[in-house]
């Protein structure tokens, strides 16, 4: 520590010169980005008219070949807000401006970001003609262009691609399932024979995102396959838990015995409280027995997923749970939350309250 | 002896220099890759799927849990901010802890609350008594726990998890405000990839001085105090740039206690807050991620820096030294039961990279700043040391730290830039350098005391922040109030040890 430490001197004055320039720079970014932001504004305030009377027919297209490359993005934020005719426009548009030719360039960019948003762009343009260089993409290195070739081909709409968005749950370069699922549910309706296929033969994620999906869309036909899934004790228990959800949600009373099993035998308690809720949703009181009897599981979740179920049940339900509120155990306390819950006179929580 | 005496100042102004070159190469690596990651990000920006994940039936109901002790100032604020979320479905569980204020008088008048039957989900053990449970009737889903207090935050976030009933739960104080989209831009991992992502957090921004209007971040802005000011910097560098890069290592140890994301089954599993902690939510953290590695499960510990939540930070430096030490001894708390991770392997990036990190730089690096600048002194007095030396050293020490600093403002005007004034742009480039030339300093000192209580082994004592609140009561309709306001004296909370 004696010795006059040059290079430290060096390295000093080196570091505070980087400061004073990366300072100086965020100010002249600063400066640029308010100049760029009240240009775009401006610029923004002078096109949204015009797209809008494109829209009601006043303008065509070719008048708007060539605006600036900003009527691009608002035409961009404005797309998924649209339907119809309308979202038909805009796509020609972005088609006569290309837009679009650029994208289905970009799907093979050295960037993720590009591959990625050119990706998106092909999928909000809801064309099926682009499907191949999506399903392409489902297997690309990057997650995040995965994740958004997933969203495009939902967008698109293209059955043809059901099958691929299933295959890339369990690929070597996965999609995460939630991706997946939002992407089956944008494709609608059209998706079901393949989800209901899934359910039987697919694997344990494929069938178990499928089980969830067939709930969602309530689909009658589905009840037997998602009643044999959540009867069949080899089953994965995420499988199973999805079937009792997907049961519920159809409202299927055929599946009540299958449900009601689960509710009083099954180990796992998730699955029971699944299995329980999903008997309260379809509201039969033939299954108020089984519930009454899970009402003594061990398990917390389980006594208050079957009081909650009870107490959707009238008036046969509620009735038990005056009987088990009234004695002694465990299953007392959750029987009063459970009929106080339904008899305080609360209003329903009303959107748009804030 | 003399020899002996000369060779350990010497020794401890070496370790100095080394712990400070070592720590801020390894800090700057850390913001690099923070800013690596927020840059990428900023090319995705508009294409999330917000709308979509708004949209999905697939998206988890939430549960927003808030403890709340003596937070009369902001807590109708922070309701508000949090119940009017963009989420598809949420419920909001606060936590009266034993408040000895206007607490619960203010939000039972504004949501004309009525007492229920308590209807627990889960049986995490509880200290303090819970004396009623209470829902709102003005259609909002709120669920008030009044209880006992012992003291312990950690207590009130068991309360609220016995009590709530959504698959996620979102942890976030009393004094903050998260801001319209927060929590369906946090969530979004958690639709994306339901089977891995088990927790989720998002930036803490300093709301002082900041344009507020009943729970809405109208105009951030910079407080005048530079106590204020060295804070947001030190958020900024910590939060933005910092976790992100710690997150994309897949080593990030803390999700902050003001705002952070979790699956309810998980915390349930590892048995909720630990009741003893300082630092519980980094406890948290670290707990769920030694429990799922031991079991070999697939797990993601995620960091969203466009997430923001708007939180008030100390503005006297008295606060500020008993929230830093308590940070410090919680941190020492937190090393020492998870003592077994450190420099393990088996526990992955965490093990080998976060946890080494925070013990040698975090908790001892105060010791090691503290003595080696006494030593550095005292080897200038006994003429050891050249003055110019110990300059050159110096000025390179506090140069690394401003470029540390200048790069998170940075990175932060080119990416999310939420200071629109210019001066308060220079106000943050003054305070990147009055931080190093003695914030720092004082810093250390908290922190070290902070590890002498936790060597000490004292007990736990949460310290109550006097808070200033976001806009006044008697603010008319639609006139926007500056959150800065002086504190009043009757206020001012001491510790209670």
């Amino acid at each position: 520590m004696t010795v006059v430490p040059g290079p430290v001197l060096l390295a000093g004055t080196g570091v505070t010169g980087l400061v004073v320039l990366l300072l100086l720079s965020v100010g002249g970014a600063h400066l640029a980005r308010r100049r760029r932001e009240r240009r775009d504004a401006s610029r923004r305030a002078e096109l949204t008219p015009l797209i809008y009377s494109l829209l009601d027919g006043e303008q065509t297209t070719r008048s708007l070949a060539d605006a600036p490359a900003v009527l691009d993005d608002v035409v961009l934020h404005l797309l998924p807000q649209l339907r119809g005719s309308d979202r038909q426009v805009l796509r020609d548009l972005l088609v006569s401006r290309g837009v679009v030719d650029r994208a289905a360039e970009q799907v093979s960019a050295r960037a993720p970001w590009r591959r990625g948003r050119a990706a998106m762009l092909l999928g909000a343009t809801g064309s099926t003609r682009y499907t191949p260089d999506l399903v392409t993409l489902l297997g690309d290195r990057s997650p995040d262009v995965r994740s958004a070739a997933t969203r495009a081909l939902g967008k698109a709409g293209d059955v043809a691609a059901v099958p691929h968005l299933l295959a890339a749950l369990t690929a070597v370069r996965p999609v995460p399932s939630g991706i997946v699922g939002m992407a089956l549910l944008d494709v609608g309706t059209a998706a079901l024979p393949a989800l209901r296929a899934a359910l039987d033969s697919g694997a344990a994620p494929a069938r178990a995102l499928s089980a969830g999906l067939l709930g969602l869309h309530g689909d009658l036909p589905a009840t037997a396959a998602l009643t044999a899934a959540l009867d069949d004790p080899g089953a994965p228990t995420d499988v199973r838990r999805a079937a009792a959800g997907a049961l519920g949600r159809i409202g299927a009373p055929q599946a009540g015995d299958a449900l009601s099993r689960a509710t009083v035998l099954a180990t796992d308690p998730a699955l029971r409280s699944a299995a329980a809720e999903a008997l309260g949703r379809i509201g039969d009181p033939e299954c108020v027995p089984a519930l009454a009897a899970g009402m003594s599981a061990s398990d917390l979740r389980v006594r208050t997923a079957c009081a909650d179920a009870l107490a959707s049940i009238t008036p046969e339900g509620r009735d038990r749970l005056r009987v088990l509120g009234a004695l002694d155990g465990p299953a007392a306390p959750a029987a009063r939350a459970a009929l106080d819950a339904v008899s305080s006179g609360i209003r329903r929580p009303l959107a748009g309250a804030h | 002896m003399r020899e002996f005496v000369v060779d350990a100042l010497l020794a401890a102004g070496w370790v100095l220099t080394a712990h400070v070159a070592l720590f801020h190469l390894v800090t700057l690596l850390l913001v690099l890759a923070g800013a690596r990651r927020v840059w990428h990000n900023r090319h995705w920006r508009g294409v999330e799927g917000h709308d979509e994940t708004f949209a999905s039936p697939l998206t988890p109901a939430v549960s927003i849990l808030v403890p709340a002790h003596d937070e009369e100032a902001g807590i109708l604020d922070t309701l508000s901010a949090a119940l009017g979320q963009k989420y598809p479905a949420l419920e909001v569980v606060l936590v009266d802890d034993g408040s000895t204020d206007r607490t619960f008088a203010l939000v039972a008048e504004r949501y004309a609350l009525r007492e229920v039957t308590p209807r627990p989900t889960a049986d995490l053990p509880v200290d303090g008594a819970i004396l009623s449970v209470h829902r709102a009737t003005t259609g909002d889903p709120l669920l008030v726990i009044r209880k006992d207090s012992v003291g312990r935050r950690s207590d009130a976030l068991n309360a609220a998890l016995n009590h709530a009933r959504h698959p996620l739960v979102c942890m976030v104080d009393a004094d903050s405000l998260l801001e319209n989209e927060a929590l369906l831009q946090v969530s979004r991992p958690f639709v994306e990839d339901p089977d891995n992502v088990v927790a989720a957090g998002g930036v803490i921004r300093a709301a002082n001085g900041a344009l507020t209007d009943r729970g809405t971040m109208v105009e951030p802005r910079l407080s005048r105090r530079w106590v204020v000011r060295v804070q947001v910097i030190e958020y900024l560098r910590s939060f933005l740039l910092g976790r992100t890069g710690w997150a994309d290592a897949q080593a990030l140890l803390i999700i902050s206690g003001a705002f952070g994301l979790f699956r309810r089954d998980v915390v349930l599993e590892v048995g909720g807050m630990d009741p003893n902690s300082l630092a519980e939510d980094a406890e948290l953290v670290v707990t769920i991620q030694e429990h799922l590695r031991r079991q070999r499960r697939p797990h993601r510990v995620v960091f969203v820096p466009q997430t923001v939540c708007w939180t008030e930070v100390p503005e006297s430096w008295q606060v500020l030294g008993r929230q830093r030490k308590r940070w410090s001894h919680g941190l020492g708390q937190l090393l020492w039961k998870h003592r077994r991770m450190i420099g393990n392997p088996r526990y992955g990036p965490i093990g080998v990279l976060a946890l080494p990190f925070f013990l040698l730089f975090e908790l001892l690096g105060p010791v090691i700043e503290v003595v080696g600048v006494a030593a550095v002194v005292t080897s200038m007095a006994l003429g050891l040391v050249e003055p110019a030396v110990a300059g050159a050293v110096l000025v390179l020490a506090v140069a690394l730290g401003v470029l540390l600093s200048a790069t998170a403002i940075a990175v932060e005007e080119l990416t999310y830039h939420r200071y629109g004034r210019g001066r308060d742009l220079l106000g943050l480039m003054g305070a990147a350098v009055v931080e190093h030339l003695w914030f720092r300093w004082v810093h250390s000192w908290y922190r070290l005391r902070g590890l002498a209580a936790a060597l000490a082994r004292r007990s736990p004592v949460w310290t109550a922040m006097p808070r200033v609140g976001f806009s006044g009561d008697a603010a008319p309709a639609g006139l926007l109030v500056p959150a800065e306001r002086p504190v009043p004296a009757d206020r001012l909370v001491r510790a209670a040890s």
